[in-house]
């Protein structure tokens, strides 16, 4: 559906006092979406996930690399002929609360699309009405009672819905949710994270799910892939489960740390671990990008950039280091064993010294604790 | 020891419908020592009820009844003019909600600090911005460069730390923290709360924490108290309370949260959506639509707040173990979408 070949986007930006300098959004990031698949982004702030949802929209161009959407290079066509295949891809923004004009109703948010789609495809436009109230119930609101309201008669998730219903007017077959649920209650997040799922298994939608939150990504359905990003580089991939649950890079184990542990329920992971430092873009890093932060750098890192490479000891990081390959003794669990050759669900990192360790909350028996 | 006492709080909110209840004979206690956790969604009340614990309801809010106890200063919602000025940002230190956006964008940090220090006519200035700096330090910024910036050269996470230094440097006893980490990232969240723990046990504090996220705050908070239209419907130590929900509220808050371990498909969404001022029962349980236990008597009376065993408090008609167990209907066989 969706496969992009090492996007990169760099900003060049010239501050009245800092002088001409150039931030690299994107170094390179490759991924291949499937009809009915499901990719997650994750990373802190500016890490590049927000830029690259806008370039998959065609919100933003890229500089480099190349993105192919149902076998078509995008880069070689006119901007014109770009907009049918950006249809197809459409983006439920982080904000509910500013994403819907407050002066329309949204019978007005939802009739402009679907009028437009309906012209493109023969269709009766006068038949709106119809298709915007089977998009509200397909997305669980009540038709009659929405239609005629103004967003902020709505609740967040009630608002988040009709975003999700406005991007589905145009007949997408991927979506592109950029926190979606951040903004929204944490009551509410599941209802919206189970209709995400549900368009997938019923519409045969993809989805492209950018969040700093991990544990959302768990939620959007079966054969999910996680993607981790540090400064518009992905740094470890994998399944959603096999990178949660037995995380190599050490970006990975940080960000996983980070998630809260619901005290009572679960406890620590044996391994939690947090950076050294807050990101300072200006230290120079000509080899790992997160060797300035990571707890476990060697001199190594600093000097050796470290690529994407299978998390089993295959020949590229065998011959790196001996140290490599006695890592991934350790973490090559069955999981990834048996996830080996299964295409781009393989787990796979960008780490030299490579080290599965557990830093994510366990959950603990509530019955035994409690006595 | 109590630091602060609330007691039968109501707020409320003039609509065209009249006067509505926002917070309805709320009682909560801030300990020394404590990190109280306040939980519920959006619209239930709980930042209301923060704002009245420095007489700042804002209108067409008014305190219809109750009575903000703080020690060594009396009742809040008693003082006003300057012996309330006094104390907002003395005695009581507040983190505002997107604390990241409410720092005057035109003046440094250090000129902000400085107003600060002149309104509550702090004599020595120097100590003050010592003071500052200290804290700025202990929380992992460089203090100097911090005071010298703009609010927009700072992260989203350091703002929210000034906030706090804000809050904490006229030595208030008692931090408020408003939605503390709604807006940042994973790792900011961490380091925030992380950061919130440690000055509160440095200082001593009574520390109270609102927020929609109870993964969030069970990291680090000592009591749980949890929120629901207007009422505060449970509240006791926190590891207890996460173990043994007692309110179906609770248990259902517990089980929407997005869990990083656990079964995903164990996890149910809230069913309904939140009541507003509008909307909210008047007669009986508040809860009660969205409650999966929901028998006769909730919808004629509403459930009185009861003190339990181990420091608990319920308001709930349904038995604690009926709730524990799940039995009538668990909230799984309630689905539905909002």
């Amino acid at each position: 559906m969706i496969e992009a070949r090492g996007i990169t986007r760099t900003y060049a930006s010239h501050g009245a006092f800092t002088g001409a300098r150039t931030v690299q959004a994107l170094r390179g990031v490759d991924f291949t979406l499937p009809a009915g698949g499901a990719v997650s982004f994750i990373g802190e702030s500016g890490c590049g996930k927000t830029t690259l949802g806008k370039i998959l929209t065609g919100l933003e161009t890229f500089d480099g690399g190349e993105l192919v959407v149902d076998g078509v290079e995008l880069s070689r066509l006119k901007p014109r002929r770009r907009a049918e295949y950006f249809r197809r891809i459409q983006m439920i923004h982080q904000d509910p609360y500013s994403a819907l004009n407050p002066t329309r109703p949204i019978e007005a948010t939802l009739g402009a699309p679907l009028r437009m789609r309906a012209r493109q495809t023969g269709a009766d436009p006068a038949k709106w009405r119809e298709r915007a109230s089977e998009l509200l119930t397909l997305v669980g609101l009540e038709p009659e009672a929405v239609l005629p309201k103004y967003p902020h008669q709505l609740s967040g998730g009630q608002r988040q819905r009709v975003v999700i219903a406005r991007a589905l007017t145009v007949d997408p077959q991927v979506l592109i949710a950029d926190e979606a649920v951040s903004m929204i209650d944490v009551s509410m997040r599941l209802g919206i994270l189970g209709l995400l799922r549900d368009l997938r298994s019923r519409l045969g939608i993809s989805l492209v799910f950018i969040t700093h939150d991990v544990a959302t990504a768990r939620y959007v359905g079966e054969g999910g892939e996680l993607h981790v990003i540090y400064r518009g580089e992905v740094v470890e991939r994998g399944l959603t489960d096999d990178v949660i649950l037995t995380p190599v890079h050490p970006y990975t184990q940080c960000l996983l740390s980070a998630v809260p542990i619901m005290r009572g329920l679960e406890e620590p992971g044996p391994d939690r671990t947090a950076p050294t430092r807050a990101l300072d873009e200006r230290s120079p890093t000509p080899g790992c990008l997160f060797e300035p932060r990571c707890p476990f750098a060697t001199e190594e890192c600093f000097t050796t950039h470290p690529t994407l490479v299978p998390l089993d000891a295959g020949p590229a990081s065998a011959a790196r280091t001996g140290e490599a390959g006695a890592g991934t003794d350790t973490a090559a669990n069955t999981d990834a064993e048996t996830d080996t050759g299964a295409g781009t669900a393989e787990h796979q990192h960008a780490c030299l010294h490579p080290q599965a360790r557990r830093v994510v909350g366990v959950e603990i028996e509530v019955g035994a604790a409690s006595t | 020891m109590t630091e602060v006492q609330v007691r039968d709080l109501t707020i409320e909110y003039q609509t065209s419908a009249g006067w509505l209840p926002a917070v309805a004979g709320a009682s909560l206690d801030l300990r020394a020592g404590e990190i109280t956790g306040l939980v519920g969604e959006s619209g239930s009340g709980k930042s209301t009820l923060a704002l009245a614990l420095l007489n700042a309801v804002p209108e067409p809010g008014r305190v219809a009844a109750g009575s903000v106890e703080v020690a060594g200063v009396g009742d809040v919602l008693s003082l006003s003019g300057k012996q309330l000025r006094k104390v907002r940002g003395g005695e009581l230190g507040y983190v505002f909600q997107a604390s990241q956006n409410s720092m005057n964008p035109l003046k440094t940090i250090g000129k902000q600090l400085l107003d600060l220090g002149r309104s509550h006519e702090v004599k020595d200035l120097r100590a003050l911005i010592a003071r500052a700096k200290d804290l700025a330090n202990r929380m992992g910024m460089d203090g100097d460069r911090v005071l010298d910036s703009y609010q927009h050269q700072l992260s989203g996470g350091m703002r929210q730390r000034i906030g706090i230094v804000f809050a904490l440097v006229l030595n208030a006893k008692v931090l408020i923290l408003d939605e503390p980490t709604t807006a940042l990232d994973m790792l900011s969240q961490a380091a925030v709360l992380d950061i919130v723990r440690t000055v509160h046990d440095e200082n001593q504090l009574s520390t109270l924490i609102i927020t929609h996220d109870i993964g969030a705050i069970s990291e680090i908070a000592d009591r749980l108290a949890v929120m629901y239209g207007g009422r505060i419907v449970e509240d006791g130590p926190l590891l207890d309370v996460l173990r043994r929900p007692t309110h179906p509220y609770t248990r259902a808050l517990i089980g929407a949260t997005a869990r990083i371990t656990g079964d995903v498909d164990a996890a149910r969404a809230l069913p309904g959506r939140p009541p507003d001022l509008t909307t909210v029962a008047r007669v009986g349980c508040v809860f009660r639509d969205r409650c999966p236990f929901a028998v006769t008597a909730c919808a004629d009376t509403e459930p009185p707040l009861v003190v339990g065993e181990a420091g608990r408090r319920r308001a709930c008609h349904v038995e604690p173990s009926t709730v524990l167990s799940g039995t009538p209907g668990t909230p799984a066989a309630v689905g539905g979408q909002p």
